[in-house]
């Protein structure tokens, strides 16, 4: 148990009048996976921003692998190891499954985005790497279909492998489970379970049997401010939560 | 639209339609159209590759087109290092100008880019002692000389100008076909992912914008050297909106489109203008039917048609 | 430069800002509510003051004119609204800019039709013809007219924003345009009424302007470019940063026209490039 890779102190975010997250602190662990849980509206879309650099926080520390990420832009964060996927599908909807992969895995080599003499098919290694991630989330055999043409489930797959492409250190998954179906949600349960041993993750999900089957640590959320946290036995027990929230989900 | 290739049908396409022009057309219209060609794909450029809408790019135009025309006049320089300067100066102006507006969002950034192309003109005229003015800057030697080629007649400047923009038209196939490409158009189809992935998303618009201020630059030399004299027209906000309108008509999917458009608003303007003076109230209605119904523009048309064509020998 | 000069050129300033300030408000306020750029709105500018030309050479009275010409933009403004900029809302910015654009173009070119491309003269109307003692010095009665003129409207236009139900819902929609519509009110009819205010802003501007300048056909890319420049400077969306702006603008061409008279457009729109590069969100200009 070394230091945290991710350690969030006190953060506030407001919209004019509006506070959307108050004084909220939270730390998560190299290789564990910290799920955000809350009824709609809490605030964990807007936590997520904040961390990843989309929206400035104004109050509070964001420190990532040691380093205050406050207000750095949301691009050189992801050079740092932070990779996101996003609620609402936001994939490159013209383009292949293939294309769209090699795109997120191209972002990792700095200057190969500026290469601008040749063919992108000439790297070889990169090639390999999208074939690689595709296969991870299932996608082996839709590599050329466009995005346009998948399956709900299949552009949330997608939208995982964009945040795995990057190699990141700790990845964060906004619902990354919403409208799969049975098998889908089977096997992208189990390959969030795996990315363990690889990063770390903070999870946003609904589905509460997920959460309490993968996840480490789990912090409840409710009008932008934490009102609990603990293991899963723990928030499956707690009564403010079970009262607030879980309701006869657990 | 997947990703492009390079070189492929339409590089092929777009060199028989130069190599064709000068057989179809006066030679002195067919290089206005191949200057026009190549200011146009600066708007194709930026609009289809990064989806950046300019009403401005007639700045960059008139700066190299200025630059070219004193270093021709006032230092005596040649012709191939004059070019080279229109650009490099089209594309300085455009990297100062592009680091200062392309962080807006969308309809703010246009409303930018024409306030510039105002600017560049009325400094035009505040500085008539450099430009002219009104009354343009006159005195360009014609005789020039490229590798021992004399360039004194239409046919050997039309060869100079479809040369010089085939060779930027390549240029700007395998630049849209390439890692760089494929970053602009990730940035097009949707801005935010591809920061959230990792693109410096300000500074691939910057280079875009300054490599489509370079290749307008250009364009303002083409002009220059063709005319022997710089128009305050060269400047003018109507040219600006003159580029955009043939980029919008030949499409800007394809940089091809550039040429189409082109070849097409020039056709229309000698025949129509002496019809009706007021042909491009037409324009404007047919500007608003590409938007609404066929917006790959005509280049897109071509594209369709042949592939009917191809789908009825086959099916 | 004397004080005299001094004094007029301010005076000046002022009469042009409070023009240019019109000019704005109605495209601050449509930018602000639909998030689009309105290349019809200098053509309503143009409008106006061909309408103003064509009737005091026909002898009717400037102030008929002055009642007219702003209904007629209105009126042009409602119609556009309706005919084609509704069935815009749906598509992607570019293609809205383009349409409205190409709009500009076709009024611009009907108006070339009918008046010719020359630019021509718009006489003062008499009763405000002459000049004003202000102490030792004299100035054109019409430039204080027009401010005058412009002062009144611009109070009634910030009573009508600020101050009223219609102005709350309009403000409202400039921040969040779907809000509005989950309220119950009817959208659509808010755009319309928008663009009616602004034409008729940009109609009353063009109208003041015409026996300043004259009228000419290209005076509505003209009109568009100033218009940019004063809400780049005074700030996006609010009506103060439309009137300071405007007057700023103002101030800097009456000024620059008696220093470095060729230079005095470009100032403004270096003016414009300071702004941007000092305080990005206009003076007024909030995030």
């Amino acid at each position: 148990m070394g230091d945290p890779i991710l350690l969030i102190d006190r953060i506030g975010v407001r919209f004019g009048d509006f506070q959307a997250l108050s004084d909220l602190s939270l730390s998560v662990e190299p290789h564990a996976i910290h799920s955000l849980i809350g009824p709609n509206g809490a605030g964990k879309t807007t936590l997520f921003n904040a961390l990843t650099g989309v929206r400035r926080p104004t109050s509070g520390i964001v420190l990532f692998d040691g380093r205050d990420v406050t207000r750095i832009a949301a691009h050189t964060r992801v050079h740092y190891g932070m990779s996101r996927s996003f609620q609402v599908t936001a994939l490159f909807a013209e383009l292949t499954v293939e294309e769209n992969l090699r795109l997120a895995v191209q972002a990792r080599y700095s200057r190969e985005g500026w290469v601008f003499w040749r063919s992108p098919a000439r790297r070889t290694d990169i090639a390999e790497e999208v074939h690689q991630l595709a296969a991870e989330v299932g996608l082996a055999e839709r590599s050329t279909a466009r995005v346009e043409d998948l399956s709900h489930g299949g552009q949330r797959s997608l939208e995982i492998g964009m945040a795995l492409a990057g190699r990141p250190k700790m990845v964060f998954l906004d619902e990354p489970l919403a409208g799969m179906g049975i098998d889908d949600v089977h096997r992208t349960k189990e390959l969030i379970r795996s990315l363990r041993s690889r990063m770390a993750v903070l999870l946003i999900e609904h589905n509460m049997g997920v959460v309490l089957d993968i996840s480490d640590r789990i912090t409840v959320m409710a009008a932008g401010r934490k009102i609990a946290e603990g293991s899963p036995a723990e928030i499956r027990q707690d009564p403010i939560v079970r009262s607030a929230y879980l309701g006869s989900a657990a | 639209m997947e990703a492009r290739m390079f070189p492929n049908a339409t590089t092929f396409v777009v060199l028989v339609l130069l190599l064709g022009l000068p057989f179809v057309v006066p030679t002195t219209l067919a290089i206005q159209i191949a200057a026009f060609a190549l200011g146009t794909l600066s708007v194709s450029v930026l609009l289809g590759g990064v989806g950046l809408l300019s009403f401005g790019q007639g700045l960059y135009l008139g700066v190299g087109a200025y630059g070219a025309g004193i270093l021709l006049r006032d230092f005596q320089l040649g012709l191939l290092p004059s070019l080279a300067a229109a650009a490099v100066l089209g594309g300085f102006v455009a990297c100062a100008v592009g680091s200062l507006i392309v962080r807006r969002q969308g309809v703010y950034f246009v409303m930018l880019t024409l306030a510039f192309a105002q600017m560049g003109y009325f400094a035009m005229l505040a500085f008539k002692r450099f430009t002219g003015g009104e009354n343009g800057l006159t005195g360009v030697p014609r005789l020039l000389s490229l590798f021992g080629y004399a360039i004194d007649d239409a046919r050997t400047m039309y060869c100079l100008a479809a040369g010089i923009f085939f060779c930027v038209f390549l240029l700007t196939q395998r630049l849209l076909a390439s890692p760089f490409g494929s970053v602009l158009a990730s940035i097009k189809q949707n801005e935010a992912r591809s920061e959230a992935l990792g693109y410096a998303v300000g500074l691939y618009k910057t280079a875009a914008f300054a490599f489509a201020g370079a290749i307008a630059g250009l364009a303002g030399g083409l002009h220059v050297l063709s005319l022997g004299f710089v128009s305050p027209n060269n400047i003018e906000l109507e040219m600006s909106q003159r580029l955009l309108v043939m980029g919008i008509i030949g499409g800007v999917s394809s940089p091809a489109g550039a040429l189409a458009g082109a070849i097409f608003y020039e056709a229309v303007a000698e025949t129509l203008s002496l019809i009706w003076p007021r042909w491009l109230a037409l324009i404007a209605l047919l500007l608003v039917a590409i938007v609404l119904f066929v917006p790959g523009g005509l280049w897109s048309l071509g594209a369709r048609l042949t592939d009917l064509a191809r789908r009825r020998k086959h099916g | 430069m004397s004080i005299q000069l001094l004094i007029f050129q301010i005076l000046n300033g002022i009469g042009i800002g409070m023009i240019y300030f019109l000019l704005s408000a109605g495209l601050t306020l449509i930018f602000g509510l639909m998030r689009f750029v309105n290349f019809t709105h200098g053509a309503l500018y143009l409008l106006a003051a061909y309408v103003a030309f064509a009737l005091t050479r026909s002898g009717i009275s400037f102030w008929i004119a002055l009642l007219l010409a702003p209904l007629t933009t209105t009126f042009v403004a409602i119609v556009i609204e309706r005919l084609i900029l509704r069935h815009t809302y749906r598509m992607a910015h570019e293609a809205q800019i383009l349409i409205t654009f190409a709009t500009a173009l076709f009024i611009q070119e009907m108006v070339i039709l009918a008046f010719g491309p020359l630019g021509q003269n718009v006489s003062v109307p008499p009763q405000l013809s002459g000049v004003v003692f202000l102490g030792p010095y004299v100035y054109p009665v019409y430039r204080l007219a027009v401010v005058g003129v412009a002062a009144v409207v611009a109070l009634l236009v910030w009573l009508l924003i600020e101050r009223t139900k219609t102005g709350s819902i309009l403000r409202a929609g400039s921040e969040k345009a779907e809000m509005v519509g989950l309220l119950g009110i009817n959208v659509d009819l808010v755009f319309m009424a928008t663009f009616a205010l602004g034409g008729a802003l940009a109609g009353l501007a063009g109208v003041l302007a015409a026996p300043l300048r004259g009228v000419d056909p290209f005076m509505s890319a003209e009109a568009l470019g100033i218009a940019f420049v004063v809400v780049v400077v005074g700030g996006l969306g609010t009506l103060s940063g439309a009137l300071v702006g405007g007057l700023l603008i103002g101030l800097v061409q009456s000024v620059m026209s008696s220093v470095w008279p060729e230079g005095a457009q470009f100032m403004i729109y270096a003016s414009m490039a300071l702004v941007l590069l000092l305080r990005p969100a206009g003076l007024l200009g909030r995030n």
